[in-house]
C-alpha cells in the first residue's frame, strides 16, 4: 500500500513536470468563443495565421460562460486566455474587476472603432439587429422600421424577440413607441413595456441564432427582431426572407483577458492580430459580422458588404453597453415581472 | 482510513457477544454492532460525496446568504417579489403537471410490459430505454418539428379539414408540458414495471375468485400493490422537473418561465451569483421536505415481502 502510493506520488510528479515543461517550452493562447460558423471563422481568420506567423499555439476552447469566466477568476486557476464575450457583459466584467487591462503597445487603438474599445476589451466583431420578414407570410406588405412589429392588422403571424433582458428589445419597443433615436436613454421601462404589452401574445422568444433562423425560416413568425448574419445566412440558402435595415441596432462581440492569465504577453499578441485591419476584413468576408477596425472597410469583399451594418451607418443606432453594464440588474428584474405577469 | 481502522476491530466483539447462552445481549447489541459492521466500506463513498459535493452545495448555500453583503437580502428580494412568486408558482405547477402525465401515461405502459409475453416485454422496455439515451436537444427539437404552427400534426390536422387555425402547441405551458412528460415517462415505467413485475398474478386471481369485479379487483388490490413505484417514480419525476432546464427553454414561451431558468439567468448574464444560490438553496430545500414526505408515506413494501417469501 505504502509502496503504491509512493510510486504514484513520484508518477504524478513526473507527470506534472512534464505538463509544466510543455507550457514553457511553447507559449499558447486558449481562446474561448461561442462555437459553431462564428468560432470556425475565428480560428481560419485569426488563429490559424497568427500561430503560422509567431509560433504561439492557439488553442480553441468554448463555449463562452460567464458564470465559469467568473469562478475562474475567483479560484486564481485562470484556464481561459481570450474570451469573446458580449459588450454589456465587457463592460460589467470590467467593473467587477475579472479583466485585465489591455496593453495598447501592442494594440492599435486609433484603428478600432472609438465604440467598441475601452481599457479592457477591444472589438471582437460587430453586428445589427435587423428586422427580418417572412416574405411568404406576408405577401406584398413590406414592413420598413420597428413600429411594423407593433401592427399585427397590417402585418399579420408571430413576432420572434430575443429572449434575454439585454440591449435590443427594449429599445426597438421605444424607437416604435416614437420616441427619437437621441432620447432613448435612459431607457423608458414603463413605456417600453406598456407598448410590448400591446404585442405581448404574438411574441415568439429565441434565445439563440439557429432557433432564430427556424422560426423564420419556418414561418413560424412573420417576422421579428434578428441577428443580421443569420438573415444573410438564411437568404443565402435561398430563403423567402426580406431585411429592414431602418432603425438597425448595433451591438458587439468583445474580447477580454481574464484576470490572473498564465499568458498574458501572448494574449495581447493575440489580440493585436485579431484587431489588426487584415484579421478583421477575413473574419467579416467569412461570416457577415462587421469590422471593428476602421482600415478594414476597404478590404471587404465587394459582394458582401452591401450585406454589412457599415453599408448602414446611417440608419444605424448603437445601443448604449455602458448604461446596460450599470443597469442591466435591475432591468432584469423590471423584465421577468413583466414577462410571468 | 482511520474510520476503517477502528471500525473494525468491533466486529469480533460483535461476534463474541453472540456466543451462546448470552442470549439476550445477543438480541439487542449483535444486531446494532452488525448494523455498522460495514460502516467501513463506506468511507471512500463518503469522502467522495462529501469533498465533491457537499462541501460545495455548502458554499453554494454560504454565497446566498454572503453576497453580495451579509444577510437574509437575497432571500428577502425572492419572497417580496411576487414575479419571483409566480416564477415558483410556474415551476411547481410545471412539474405537477408533468408528473401527472407521465404517471398516466407510463402507469399503461409499464402494466402493457407486464403482461405481453416475455420476449415482447423486452423489446418495448428497450425501445423506452433507447428514447432515454437520445440525445435530449435532439428529442425536443423533435418535438418542435412535431408541434409548432407549421409542423407535422397542425399541416395534418388542417389538411383533413378538422381545424382550419393552427393549433398553438408550442412556445407555451402545453408545449413543456407534452415535451417533458414525454422525457420523463421512462423514469416512471421503469420502476413502476419492476413493481409490476414482482405482484403475484396469484393475488388478483384471488381477488376475482373471492368476487371482486374486475374494477374492484384493480382499485382495490393492483393499484394498491403497485404503490411503492408509482410513489418512486413520481417523486423522481416531480423532483427532477424542477430542476428542469432545456425542454423549457426551447417549448416554453418566456412567460412561463421556471426557477432553473432564473437561475441560470442570474448565474449567466448578470453574475449575481447571491440571488442564485438563493433560488438554488429554495429548490433543494422543497426537494428536501417532498423526500421527507415520501420517507413517510411510503408504505410497506409488498415487493419486500414477495421477495423474502
Amino acid at each position: 500500500m505504502v509502496l503504491n502510493k509512493g510510486a504514484t506520488a513520484i508518477l504524478f510528479a513526473g507527470l506534472l513536470a512534464t505538463v509544466s515543461h510543455a507550457a514553457i517550452a511553447a507559449e499558447s493562447v486558449n481562446f474561448v468563443s461561442w462555437g459553431g460558423s462564428t468560432q470556425d471563422a475565428q480560428k481560419q481568420a485569426w488563429a490559424d495565421p497568427f500561430s503560422k506567423a509567431s509560433g504561439i499555439t492557439v488553442v480553441q476552447d468554448g463555449p463562452t460562460d460567464y458564470g465559469k469566466l467568473k469562478a475562474m477568476v475567483e479560484s486564481g486557476n485562470v484556464q481561459w486566455d481570450v474570451v469573446d464575450v458580449e459588450a454589456d457583459f465587457a463592460l460589467r466584467a470590467a467593473a467587477e474587476g475579472l479583466l485585465e487591462p489591455l496593453d495598447f503597445t501592442a494594440i492599435q487603438r486609433d484603428k478600432i472603432d472609438p465604440r467598441f474599445v475601452s481599457d479592457y476589451g477591444v472589438g471582437s466583431f460587430f453586428f445589427s439587429f435587423v428586422l427580418g420578414y417572412n416574405e411568404g407570410k406576408l405577401g406584398a406588405a413590406k414592413p420598413q422600421d420597428w413600429s411594423a412589429l407593433f401592427d399585427t392588422k397590417t402585418y399579420p403571424g408571430k413576432r420572434a424577440l430575443y429572449k434575454w433582458p439585454s440591449p435590443g428589445v427594449l429599445e426597438l419597443a421605444l424607437l416604435a413607441d416614437g420616441v427619437p433615436a437621441d432620447k432613448l436613454y435612459p431607457l423608458d421601462l414603463d413605456r417600453a413595456f406598456k407598448k410590448l404589452d400591446t404585442i405581448k401574445k404574438d411574441i415568439v422568444w429565441w434565445g439563440g441564432g439557429a432557433q432564430s433562423q427556424q422560426l423564420l425560416a419556418s414561418g413560424e413568425v412573420s417576422m421579428g427582431q434578428f441577428w443580421n448574419g443569420r438573415i444573410h445566412a438564411l437568404q443565402e440558402d435561398g430563403a423567402p426572407v426580406g431585411v429592414s435595415w431602418k432603425q438597425n441596432l448595433v451591438m458587439a462581440d468583445i474580447l477580454v483577458v481574464p484576470k490572473g492569465t498564465k499568458n498574458k504577453a501572448a494574449a495581447m499578441k493575440f489580440l493585436a492580430s485579431a484587431s489588426s485591419a487584415k484579421g478583421q476584413a477575413d473574419f467579416s468576408n467569412l461570416t457577415a459580422y462587421a469590422p471593428v477596425n476602421v482600415d478594414s472597410v476597404a478590404r471587404l469583399d465587394s459582394v458582401l458588404a452591401p450585406n454589412l451594418p457599415t453599408a448602414y451607418a446611417k440608419d444605424q443606432i448603437t445601443l448604449d453597453f455602458a448604461y446596460w453594464a450599470k443597469n442591466g440588474s435591475a432591468i432584469a428584474t423590471r423584465w421577468n415581472e413583466w414577462l410571468v405577469k | 482510513m482511520k474510520m476503517t481502522a477502528a471500525s473494525r476491530p468491533s466486529t469480533p466483539i460483535g461476534s463474541a457477544a453472540g456466543a451462546p447462552g448470552k442470549a439476550a445481549v445477543m438480541k439487542q447489541t449483535p444486531s446494532l454492532v452488525q448494523r455498522w459492521r460495514g460502516a467501513g466500506n463506506l468511507v471512500p463513498a463518503l469522502l467522495f460525496l462529501g469533498l465533491f459535493f457537499l462541501a460545495p452545495l455548502i458554499g453554494l448555500l454560504l454565497r446566498g446568504v454572503l453576497e453580495p453583503e451579509p444577510g437574509l437580502g437575497n432571500y428577502q428580494q425572492l419572497f417580496a417579489n411576487s414575479a419571483y412568486a409566480r416564477v415558483l408558482l410556474n415551476t411547481f405547477s410545471v412539474a405537477g403537471l408533468v408528473t401527472l402525465f407521465s404517471l398516466l401515461l407510463g402507469f399503461p405502459l409499464a402494466w402493457a410490459i407486464t403482461l405481453v409475453p416475455r420476449g415482447w416485454g423486452r423489446w418495448i422496455l428497450s425501445i423506452v430505454l433507447l428514447s432515454m439515451w437520445t440525445s435530449l436537444l435532439a428529442r425536443t427539437y423533435s418535438w418542435l418539428v412535431l408541434l409548432q404552427a407549421s409542423g407535422v400534426i397542425n399541416k395534418a390536422l388542417m389538411a383533413m379539414g378538422i381545424i382550419d387555425q393552427p393549433l398553438e402547441m408550442v412556445h407555451n405551458l402545453t408545449g413543456v408540458v407534452i415535451g417533458m412528460s414525454y422525457i420523463m415517462i421512462p423514469f416512471i415505467v421503469l420502476p413502476l414495471q419492476a413493481t409490476m413485475q414482482a405482484i403475484d398474478p396469484m393475488i388478483l386471481q384471488a381477488g376475482s375468485i373471492c368476487g371482486a369485479s374486475p374494477w374492484t379487483n384493480f382499485f382495490r388490490v393492483f393499484l394498491p400493490l403497485c404503490r411503492p413505484g408509482l410513489f418512486s417514480g413520481g417523486l423522481m419525476v416531480f423532483v427532477m422537473s424542477l430542476g428542469y432546464y432545456v425542454t423549457p427553454a426551447l417549448l416554453g414561451g418566456a412567460q412561463n418561465m421556471m426557477l432553473p431558468e432564473f437561475i441560470i439567468q442570474q448565474v449567466q448574464s448578470f453574475l449575481n451569483w447571491g440571488l442564485a444560490s438563493a433560488g438554488a438553496a429554495l429548490l433543494i430545500v422543497i426537494t428536501l421536505v417532498l423526500f421527507y414526505f415520501y420517507l413517510k408515506l411510503q408504505p410497506e413494501s409488498p415487493v419486500g415481502a414477495s421477495n423474502a417469501r
